[in-house]
């Protein structure tokens, strides 16, 4: 048989097959972020103030034991999942009620809302007489020979906190701002030895909750989820851009207004050793 | 005279390029087993419970706004023995005692206070703004990060984030 020359095979392009693949796992690869629930701590108070009285109906206790095991609002739960839906409760079922309807509820123990925290309505006359009455207490205070800085500014913090409601009314569109009972919160209460798995679990959980109430009430109002105002407070444009600082000033307002109507009031209870 | 002949002059020898693949492969493959994506390798095991709906860390590690520390059983089990209830923290690739230790009960603190005074002070925030994340294992006892929260409030560093493994996006 005849010697025949192997055709060499042209390797060339392989070259840029391997930096194909080079790219594609360059582009693909994603990094494990790191996510975490940001909690503020509160200060520390040196003077000791008496305990203030908080209604029942404004706790939403979660408490987990050293065994893991798991209760809110003093009934016993299997699945640690269903926290959420006691959040849920516990901002929803007074949501709707009107003032006169809220009064009656307080009354009366049967209603099914009497254990649940209640909503103040302000309507803007109220709004703007409230402002006007702490500024001149706050203009008072700072007339007082002799008062201190930090007292000072509390008064005028009040007179914000009344702005930022006239804000967020005005944003709402209603004749009524609903607000929850400035008492209401969620408590986590464990134990020293209580895993911190179920601690997070229960961070998860109340973010899920307060996440369903503020989306639910973004798609209501302006049509869009929560998670893209959240993703849009994420990159603040620089002082030059103005454009983009105005779009970024509106999703403030609005991530204020929602704040506003569900807060994320949460204490953490700190064990006893 | 020489038995050498010198051959007449030939144009350069083509460089066989066939070989070229091979080397890109053998980078392809050194990146891909190599790359970790992990600042520091805690001596202290770590595994992180699930959660949802966590935010995002990424943007104020870009602006070193943010602390991390571990919380976990050593990886050296004789080591274990001598901490509170057998978990260390790990700062900065030290393993230390937890705040609840008889001794050395300022750690966290000091770690926190150290690091704070080494940032140059165009890059300060108040210490107050600084946020602490703590990555515990899903079996640390929550009282130990009770205690480090304490430690952080009596400096006022009063922000204090926990991490958890989140797949979503958000």
């Amino acid at each position: 048989m005849a010697k025949r020359d192997i055709p060499e095979i042209n390797a060339g392009s392989m070259a840029d097959i391997a930096f194909l693949l080079l790219i594609f796992f360059l582009v693909t690869t994603t990094m494990d972020r790191d996510k975490a629930y940001i909690r503020p701590i509160p200060k520390k108070v040196d003077v000791e103030t008496p305990p203030v009285d908080i209604q029942e109906r404004d706790i939403c206790d979660i408490v987990a034991n050293s065994q893991n095991q798991l209760m809110v609002r003093g009934e016993i739960i299997k699945n640690p999942d269903d926290i959420s839906d006691y959040v849920l409760e516990f901002f929803r079922t007074n949501e709707d009620l009107s003032t006169s309807e809220m009064i009656a509820a307080s009354g009366n123990r049967n209603h099914p809302g009497f254990n649940f925290p209640f909503y103040n309505r302000f309507g803007m006359a109220e709004i703007n007489g409230k402002i006007e009455q702490t500024t001149l207490e706050a203009e008072e205070v700072e007339r007082t020979p002799g008062a201190e800085a930090a007292y000072i500014e509390y008064f005028w913090s009040k007179v914000s906190e009344w702005e930022k409601r006239k804000r967020a009314l005005k944003l709402y569109k209603k004749a009524e701002l609903p607000e929850l009972s400035s008492q209401a919160h969620v408590r986590i209460e464990v134990q020293i030895n209580t895993g911190y798995e179920y601690f997070a679990k229960i961070h998860s959980e109340i973010n899920e909750a307060i996440f369903e109430l503020r989306d639910e009430a973004s798609k209501d109002l302006w049509g869009i989820d929560y998670a893209r105002i959240v993703t849009q407070l994420g990159n603040e444009p620089t002082e030059d851009e103005i454009t983009k600082k105005k779009i970024f000033q509106e999703y403030l307002d609005k991530m204020e207004l929602l704040k506003v109507l569900y807060p994320d009031r949460i204490i953490e209870v700190t064990p006893k050793k | 005279m020489s038995k050498f002949k010198k051959g007449e002059k030939k144009g350069a020898p083509g460089v066989n390029t066939s070989s070229l693949p091979d080397i890109v492969f053998m980078l392809l493959f050194f990146f891909m087993v190599a790359t970790t994506t992990k600042d520091a390798d805690p001596t202290v095991e770590v595994t992180q419970p699930t959660g949802v709906l966590a935010e995002d860390m990424t943007p104020f590690k870009q602006r070193s706004e943010i602390d991390f520390l571990y919380l976990g059983v050593p990886r050296n089990k004789a080591r274990a023995e001598s901490f509170n209830m057998g978990y260390a923290l790990f700062l900065d690739n030290v393993a230390q005692p937890s705040p609840g230790d008889l001794y050395n009960v300022n750690a966290v603190r000091r770690w926190k206070l150290d690091k704070f005074e080494a940032k140059p002070e165009r890059m300060k925030k108040p210490i107050k703004e600084v946020i602490t994340c703590v990555k515990a294992d899903e079996t640390a006892p929550t009282g130990i990060i009770f205690d480090i929260r304490k430690e952080l409030q009596d400096i006022e560093a009063l922000k204090l984030a926990y991490a958890v493994k989140d797949n979503g996006n958000y």
